[in-house]
This record gives C-alpha cells, structure tokens and sequence, in this order.
C-alpha cells in the first residue's frame, strides 16, 4: 500500500465530485491510500495576480499540513500542483521561511508535491498500469490535453518534456486506447483568461476543440478542472460564437483509467459529465 | 515616437524589487516570448515583449492602465524559451501585483480575494454539495479556512483591494 495526502483544491469537491469520484476508485484498484487533508484551503493561485507572495503563503501552509502527516502531496488540478510546488520551492528562502513560521506554520518533514497523472506514471508506471487493465478500450481513439501546469514550467517540475509530452499520451496508451497524436499539443486551454475576456477565452478553447474534431477524436481527455471547465461547460459558447457543432465528450482520465479497469460507469461518475458520454459507451459495448 | 521626457527611469526599479521582477534587466528584447505566447497567437494585442520593454524604458502610465497587462494566461510558454532565462510569466506576474499596489486590477480578482478572505476557498460549500458528496462515497469537506484571512491580513496590498 502506498500512502499520498490527497490535495483537493476548490473546484475538484464542489464542481467535479466526478473527478474525484474516479481519482478515488482507480487508486483503490492499484492499491494506493488517499488520506484526506482536514483544513486545507484553497491552493492560493487565484490571488497570485494580485500578491504573489500571499498566494504562495497560502500555499505554503497547505504543504506544512502534508508535511505534519509525513506524506507526499497528490494533487487532482494543474493550477494546485504549480502553486504549491513553487511555494516548496520557495520555503527554502530564509526570508520567506521566517514570514512562513511567524504565521505559525511549520514544515517538519521534507515532502514532494505531483500531480495525480504524475504519480501514476512515475510511481505505479506504465507496466503495472497496462497489467491491471480488465478491458481494453481498444475502439476509442481520443486526444491527450495535458494543460499548462502539469509539465510547465520546467523549472519547478523537471519531469516530462515542456515542449513535447507524453506521459499522458503513454497512459492513454495503456488503457488500449489510442492517444491521436497532433500540432500545438501545449496549447493553454484559454482558463485563465476568462474572467478578463470572454472571447479570448473561447478563441483558445476554440483551438484544441477544433483539433478534436478534425482527428475524429471520440473524447478529449483532462486532467485539470479549469481545462474541462473551458472545453466541456463552455464548449456550446464556443460552439455557438464560431458556429460549429462539436459534442466532444470530455473524460478526465482517471475516468478513462476507470472503464479500462472495469469500473461501471457511475463509478467512474460518467453521468456527471456535461457533455453526454453515450458515444463511448455504445462504442465500448 | 516616445518622448523621453514623460517616461519614469525609477519604475524599472520598482518592478526589479517585485516577487517575480528580479530577472527584468536581463532581457535583451528578443520577442521570443511573444513568438511563443500562445494568447498572442489569437490577440495581438498581448505583447509580452512591448509590455517587457515599456516597463524597461519606464513608460509606467501604459504599463499598469493597459488591460491588455491582464491577458497573460500565466501558462509559462515563454518562460520555457527565453534565452536569457528570465521566469517571463513570473515577471508579467510581477508587473501586475506592482499594478495592483498602485490600484489598477479587473474587478473579477477582487471578487476573488473576497471569497477567498470569508471562506478560504473559491466556491461555496453548501449543504447541497456536502449531502452530493455523502450520496456519492465520498468524505465530507471544510467550509470555511478562517485561517487564510489571517494570511491574507499581513498584505497591506490586499487589505487595500478587499475594502
């Protein structure tokens, strides 16, 4: 059994329990132990804009409550995994430390901070992943959306490569799925832009859908609650500003990984997806 | 043509001393940034390299009052090619936090540091979201941090923006 003090974040809880639902029952499949984080917060991005090094207080705190249970940090959103990782980063300054401390918080043990995705490929690897699939999905062809944060930037990660990853597309991979490979696989999802200006966002957006829709995808897959947030809740925005019809299912993976164990569908919490998921469970049938 | 007479030579100095600004001095004005810059791709007018080399020539007043300052997607693209190496979203970053110190920010932030300031996170959790939970299998969750106020109190910048 292997231990990880799972950060959830603000969105994954409250807008993507279907998220958590299958992060949750795909980990008990491959014998990883989620323990909870009584009081954490939210991870501090938000206000990053406005005054960084609160952000990163903010963040740095959530850290010292893993830190306090001994266990590494899993996160489920890219923004939470890039906001705490440069917050670790950061407790190694001595004049932030001191601010840190002086609050009342403490940073016992030495721990790391990954993204869920990460763990999977690092820690449980392709092989084991690939030998506990029960159903291949075989039929599904899909596109990989790895999101900013989750091998940006390269400096507070060192994993994968900035410019062109894969480990997301291996993980797909190993489902028996296929990832399509394609152009501007970096590409933002537009998030982070769309409580500033709407239509940039939904241009972004408009992007990586239309590549979908191109390649004959049958879904894209996420792993961030912002992206899906773009790319699924407001893809009939996008729909209806570049009119053009997509109804492309959007999974995270851990849902993809789910139906590749063998989980039921309301296991891996399907029905909760905006975007109706019938498509792929007519093809998987 | 800029008329150096209006620009401000001390505000480079100033973002220098931001979280994130350190870096500012290095750039040679390559536009590599702006070539990989994802938002620049769709919006020319984000311009990571002009906003980089008004603040360096102290053009302050159409640094910190341009909303186009608040496009960056924080998504690090240009940070990955910058041949000198500068943290190029952390520097934009910077820019806007010394932007925010002198009042100018989307009301949307606000918004955002109030939610943050009352609860300690983003959304709402109502009774709804926590008996969905409990349907679901799955563990219930804190409503209020009351610690990050506490946080958030020691900003002299955000005490000012949450008013």
């Amino acid at each position: 059994m292997r231990n990880y003090a799972l950060f959830l974040g603000c969105t994954v809880p409250v807008r993507a329990q279907h998220y958590e639902l299958a992060a949750r029952g795909v980990a008990k499949e491959l014998n990883i132990e989620f323990v909870d984080m009584p009081n954490a917060s939210c991870c501090g991005f938000p206000i990053k804009a406005l005054d960084a090094e609160t952000s990163l207080l903010i963040a740095a705190r959530n850290i010292g409550l893993a830190s306090k249970m001994h266990l590494d940090i899993v996160t489920l959103c890219n923004s939470c995994t890039a906001t705490l990782s440069d917050a670790q980063l950061k407790l190694k300054s001595k004049e932030f430390y001191y601010k840190f401390k002086n609050l009342g918080f403490s940073y016992p043990n030495e721990i790391r901070v990954r993204h869920f995705v990460r763990m999977l490929y690092e820690d449980i690897g392709i092989e084991n992943i690939k030998r506990a699939i029960k159903k291949p999905l075989k039929s599904l062809s899909v596109i990989a959306h790895y999101g900013c944060h989750y091998m940006r930037p390269s400096y507070l990660y060192g994993f994968d490569d900035p410019e062109y990853p894969h480990t997301l597309d291996d993980l797909i991979n190993a489902t028996g799925a296929t990832s399509i490979d394609y152009l501007d696989k970096k590409m933002c999802c537009g998030g982070s832009v769309l409580g500033v200006d709407e239509g940039l966002a939904l241009t972004l957006a408009n992007h990586k859908l239309s590549v979908a829709k191109k390649a004959y995808a049958d879904a894209l897959i996420s792993i961030c609650p912002f992206c899906t947030v773009m790319y699924e809740d407001n893809q009939r925005k996008v729909e209806a500003k570049f009119n053009i019809t997509f109804g492309i299912p959007v999974l995270y993976y851990p849902q993809l990984l789910g139906l590749g164990f063998g989980l039921s569908q309301d296991a891996v919490g399907l029905k909760f997806n905006r975007i109706k998921t019938d498509s792929i469970l007519e093809k998987l049938t | 043509m800029i008329d150096l007479k209006n620009t401000d030579p001390n505000f480079k100095w100033e973002i220098v001393k931001q979280e994130g600004g350190e870096d500012l001095l290095k750039c040679f004005g390559c536009s590599d940034c702006s070539a990989s810059c994802p938002v620049r791709y769709f919006d020319e007018r984000y311009n990571p390299r002009r906003i980089i080399r008004l603040t360096l020539i102290g053009i302050k007043n159409e640094v910190l009052s341009s909303p186009f300052l608040w496009f960056c997607a924080h998504c690090h693209a240009c940070t990955e090619r910058c041949p000198q190496g500068i943290k190029v979203a952390e520097l934009i970053n910077g820019i806007k936090n010394y932007a925010v110190a002198q009042g100018y920010y989307p009301s949307g932030l606000k918004a955002q540091l109030n939610l943050l300031n009352n609860q300690g996170r983003l959304y709402e959790v109502e009774e709804f979201d926590l008996k969905k939970r409990q349907k679901l299998g799955l563990p219930p969750i804190d409503k209020r941090i009351p610690e990050i106020a506490k946080i958030i109190e020691g900003s002299k910048v955000l005490k000012k923006v949450a008013q």
